[in-house]
């Protein structure tokens, strides 16, 4: 075991709907050109490279074989993780391992996602692609009982009856809702890096926008977002000599459910805000860093939030604040960027989202604001660890990375 | 290194069809794993998935798979390319001192269900490559073929020797699908051509795979088996993606993903060192191609050792012992099944096709178009 | 390993998505170039490799390939194979109507080799070393069909 470090971090300079100027190979090549930029590195300094997206998205298989040159990485060991919306984490959980196992000093982190290239519905309904197909084929009525347009994990599937059980369980309201997804949009507008800003959001704004299954409106969802981001990590003994600033990995872990909209053939349906996959990670993780009370020891939080409810539902999943209790912490203005529990100063997920990216990014914006490099988003405590979470799959896969601005006492 | 990392056992299923559908695949070879073994799904600490998207025609692949493969509630990844780098990625999480066991799961439906083509022709630029139509894996693998024999003065004999080499070493191996009755150089020589040089018979058979493979640290390897199977080293590498610049007569990657290996598991003369391959040579010209990449045989030598039985269990360098991809191949499992092929040799226990003194093996698994992108893993008991 | 026989329900899932791929700035020159009866390529500024079709990153220097160059429309057949079937969707295999030539031909004064189509000369008469040239279609439209095949100079 030893201490892995995070030194350099690249965005490519626009998150937005549609990049027509650029192929896939080429915009993440912008990104991994920032990474260097960022730490002072060049492709002779890295080890191995580890490659994320969700390919079905864009209609190309293993793009790392394509983009091997513009990612800079001929003759390097490359490995493909593909996990879902948790992937840009889990890619990142790789590097961690092919550095923490004593295998590789400095490895290099780069994941996309071109969601303008297809149709992300459709890459997203592709999860259930065959069992509907066959579905239909049998005769069987897809829009009855079996809700099976609620199935995917398209926009307003499940999410709704994920939604309303968290509002029972915390007794949240649609405001609660509507104010997190004005505060998301407001940080968006301090990242030159997100995708849907609006510095005036207000929860009246948000409230207007069309509701598309209740609780769920146009404003608490996610855009599709064309965008990559690199993020390179050294081993301790490198890292000291990269970098002055370096944000440090304490713990990470995973965990994976049954896909929590149920198994479609037995029927079995579980409640979609239950997520124990999600407290079974965050415990492990807390385990691994060696924190014993998150709520006092957390100074930030970025959760991937597909969905603007999902901020203050995981937080209260993460251990940040008892179940009902992130509303409240909302409503006194602590979860803000000056607050006492800053959470997504990015704008979060449902402010950009490039797939591939958006778990990594929950990362990467932890590490730059333990670094003190997050700008005009930087949030006004110190931060000295901050908490990482993404999720995937159909609502089933949650990973957790904590970070530090000091090595872990080994 | 603090530890060492064993394979402790696997579980693999190849056919044409395996009639029946992923998730009971993949239950009943963790089942059937877990049943052989006598444990649980509380055993396994890490789950690596491995399979691809492309090839299940989900976004998401192992989506579905959590409660068939045991990962309800556990630690789960998924590498999306060759079996051999989900090894690789268990062997670390063991080194991490995190996890005790690690089982990757892969599975591939090529044979039935959807073609194995697809898996590289998606793999190539919308932009160009696929738009002008030319490349496939096949007509790429021909003029590779082309390339090589000319370069090294082989004759296209060679691709008929290697085949039948492994044919009728498949047709001994019960895990292999292409089991063909007299299936000589006569035999491969008049199947039909594809891309010339190619026949049929050089080529791989579209095949439905799974395969599950359980990794333990040296302590927890104790426990589970008696004839642990040792990672000594492993190594990945990528050539280029643009096909008019590969030199197509060798394989700059898997020169290196071997010498990684090899230094990892410091072999300083791996022609002498190691006592068989299991290359995941897709299309017969790949045999020898990678072999002398990875250093097994001296550049030019090949067509010689061929003729002269070297490669050939008993020879001096046996070659895919078990009768190769070319008897079964599934992309993502195709790297698994070497190794599963390897660890039975090691363990002694490759019934028919048994070498005598198997201590060391090299296994090979392959991405992309001529192989792009390789992996090498070093086993030894 | 005997296959399990099991009688189960199994609908062919047809899929078949369209997507919207961006060809990129090296492409898009490309294909502008060939609607003028131009190949172009991209150059290496520190090598100076040129590549053809152009791309945007040499790999090698690690080096931004912003040169684009028109590059000759002659050069040698390095390699060719006779293709007995095709790839239909990417997908299946079939038997090609007539057996047909894909040639990898060196442009003069070009680092990379270009796949394409040889036509207008009997398999048999092929030779690695021969002289080719391009054909375009008769009317070209900046697309990747302009560049017809080659065929002996
Ligand atoms: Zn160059």
């Amino acid at each position: 075991m030893r201490n892995v470090g995070i030194v350099g971090v690249g965005y490519c300079p626009r998150f937005v709907s549609k990049r027509t100027d650029v192929c896939i190979p080429e915009m993440v090549s912008e990104a991994v050109e920032a990474a260097f930029a960022d730490c002072g590195l060049g492709p002779e300094d890295i080890d191995a490279v580890i490659f994320g997206n969700m390919h079905p998205f864009e209609g190309v298989n293993m793009p790392h074989l394509w983009a091997v040159e513009h990612m800079r990485a001929l003759g390097k060991p490359v490995m493909r993780i593909a996990t879902g919306g948790t992937t840009g984490m889990t890619a990142f959980h790789a590097a961690y391992y092919h550095i923490v196992s004593g295998l590789h000093d400095v490895v290099m982190v780069v994941t996309f996602e071109k969601h303008s290239e297809g149709d992300a519905q459709v890459g997203l309904l592709g999860i259930i692609t065959p069992e509907a197909m066959a579905m239909m084929m049998a005769g069987i009525d897809l829009t009855g009982a079996g809700g099976m347009g609620a199935q995917g994990g398209g926009s307003a599937g499940a999410i709704t009856y994920q939604a309303v059980s968290w509002m029972h369980k915390s007794g949240a309201t649609i405001d609660h809702i509507d104010a997190i997804a004005a505060m998301e949009r407001r940080n968006a507008a301090r990242n030159p890096y997100a995708h849907l800003k609006d510095p005036e959001a207000t929860p009246e704004k948000i409230a207007k926008t069309p509701m598309i299954s209740y609780p769920v409106r146009f404003g608490h969802v996610c855009p599709t977002t064309d965008g990559a981001t690199v993020c390179i990590l050294a081993s301790e003994e490198r890292a000291a000599k990269i970098a002055d600033k370096v944000a440090w990995v304490w713990g990470v872990a995973s965990c994976a459910s049954d896909p929590t909209t149920g198994n479609l053939i037995e029927g079995l349906i579980t409640d979609p805000a239950e997520q124990r996959q999600c407290v079974i990670a965050a415990q492990e993780a807390y385990k691994r860093a060696g924190i014993e009370d998150p709520k006092k020891e957390i100074d930030y939080v970025e959760i991937y939030n597909g969905f603007a409810h999902q901020t203050l539902m995981y937080l209260e999943l993460v251990g940040m604040c008892e179940v009902g209790e992130a509303h409240k912490l909302l409503e006194k203005g602590e979860l803000e960027i000056s607050g006492r529990l800053p959470v997504n100063a990015s704008g979060g997920v449902v402010s950009t989202n490039a797939i591939g990216t958006s778990a990594l990014n929950r990362v990467t914006e932890c590490a730059l604001q333990i670094m003190g490099k997050a700008g005009e988003r930087q949030v006004e405590k110190e931060v000295h660890k901050a908490l990482a979470h993404g999720w995937g799959g159909l609502m089933q896969y949650v990973s957790i990375t904590i970070l530090a601005d000091k090595p872990k006492k080994l | 290194m603090a530890e060492k990392v064993a394979v402790v056992a696997f579980k693999l299923a190849c056919a044409p069809d395996l009639h029946t559908t992923r998730e009971r695949l993949v239950f009943n070879l963790t089942r059937g794993l877990f049943d052989e073994l006598g444990i649980d799904r509380h055993a396994i600490d890490s789950f690596v998935m491995n399979s691809n998207d492309f090839l299940d025609g989900r976004t998401i692949s192992t989506v579905f798979l959590d409660a068939p493969s045991g990962a309800y509630l556990k630690d789960e990844t998924k590498v999306e390319m060759d079996g051999v780098h989900a090894v690789m990625y268990g062997w670390m999480r063991i080194m991490s001192g995190q996890y005790e066991t690690a089982l990757v799961v892969s599975l591939a439906l090529t044979g039935s269900q959807v073609s194995p083509y697809v898996y590289t022709q998606y793999s190539l630029s919308p932009a160009y490559e696929r738009q002008v139509g030319l490349l496939n894996e096949l007509s790429g693998a021909a003029l590779q073929a082309k390339a090589y024999l000319s370069r090294r003065g082989y004759s296209e004999e060679l691709l008929d020797l290697v085949a039948a080499k492994d044919l009728e070493l498949a047709a001994k191996n019960p895990r292999q699908i292409r089991r063909l009755e007299n299936a000589g150089v006569e035999r491969v020589r008049s199947s039909g051509p594809t891309y010339e040089p190619l026949r049929e018979l050089h080529c791989y058979p579209p095949t439905d795979a799974g395969c599950v493979v359980l990794l333990a640290s040296e302590k927890k390897a104790a426990e589970l088996t008696d004839k642990p199977v040792w990672i000594k080293g492993f190594g990945s590498s990528i050539d280029t993606y643009f096909f008019g610049e590969r030199d197509l007569t060798r394989s700059p990657s898997a020169a290196d993903a071997a010498k990684r290996a090899f230094s990892m598991a410091g072999l300083t003369d791996p022609a002498r060192e190691i006592d068989f391959a299991e290359i995941s040579a897709l299309y017969a010209h790949e045999e020898p191609l990678l072999a002398e990449s990875m250093g097994l045989l001296p550049e030019g030598e090949a067509e010689k050792a061929y003729r002269a039985g070297d490669t050939r269990p008993g020879g001096s360098l046996p070659i895919n012992p078990s009768g190769g991809s070319l008897g079964a191949h599934a992309p993502c499992v195709g790297g698994l099944m070497r190794l599963c092929e390897a660890v039975l040799q090691l363990r002694g226990e490759a019934g028919d096709l048994q070498l005598d003194g198997a201590r060391t093996a090299l296994v090979h698994g392959q991405d992309g178009i001529c192989a792009q992108q390789n992996g090498v893993v070093i086993l030894g008991v | 390993m005997e296959a399990e026989k099991l009688e189960f329900f199994n609908p062919k899932v047809p899929l078949d998505f369209q997507y919207n791929n961006r060809v990129g700035i090296g492409i898009e020159r490309y294909l502008r170039g060939l609607g003028e009866r131009k190949i172009l390529g991209s150059k290496c500024p520190q090598c100076g490799k040129v590549a053809v079709p152009p791309r945007t990153v040499c790999g090698k220097c690690s080096a931004t390939m912003g040169e684009f160059v028109e590059v000759s429309q002659e050069g040698t057949l390095e390699n060719f194979t006779v293709g007995h079937v095709q790839l239909v969707k990417g997908q299946r295999l079939e038997k090609a109507e007539s057996p047909y030539v894909v040639g990898l031909v060196r442009l003069d004064g070009v680092d990379s080799l270009l796949l394409a189509r040889i036509s207008g000369v009997d398999p048999s008469d092929l030779k690695v070393g021969m002289r080719v040239k391009a054909v375009w279609r008769d009317e070209v439209q900046g697309d990747y069909a302009d560049l017809d095949h080659f065929q002996p100079a």
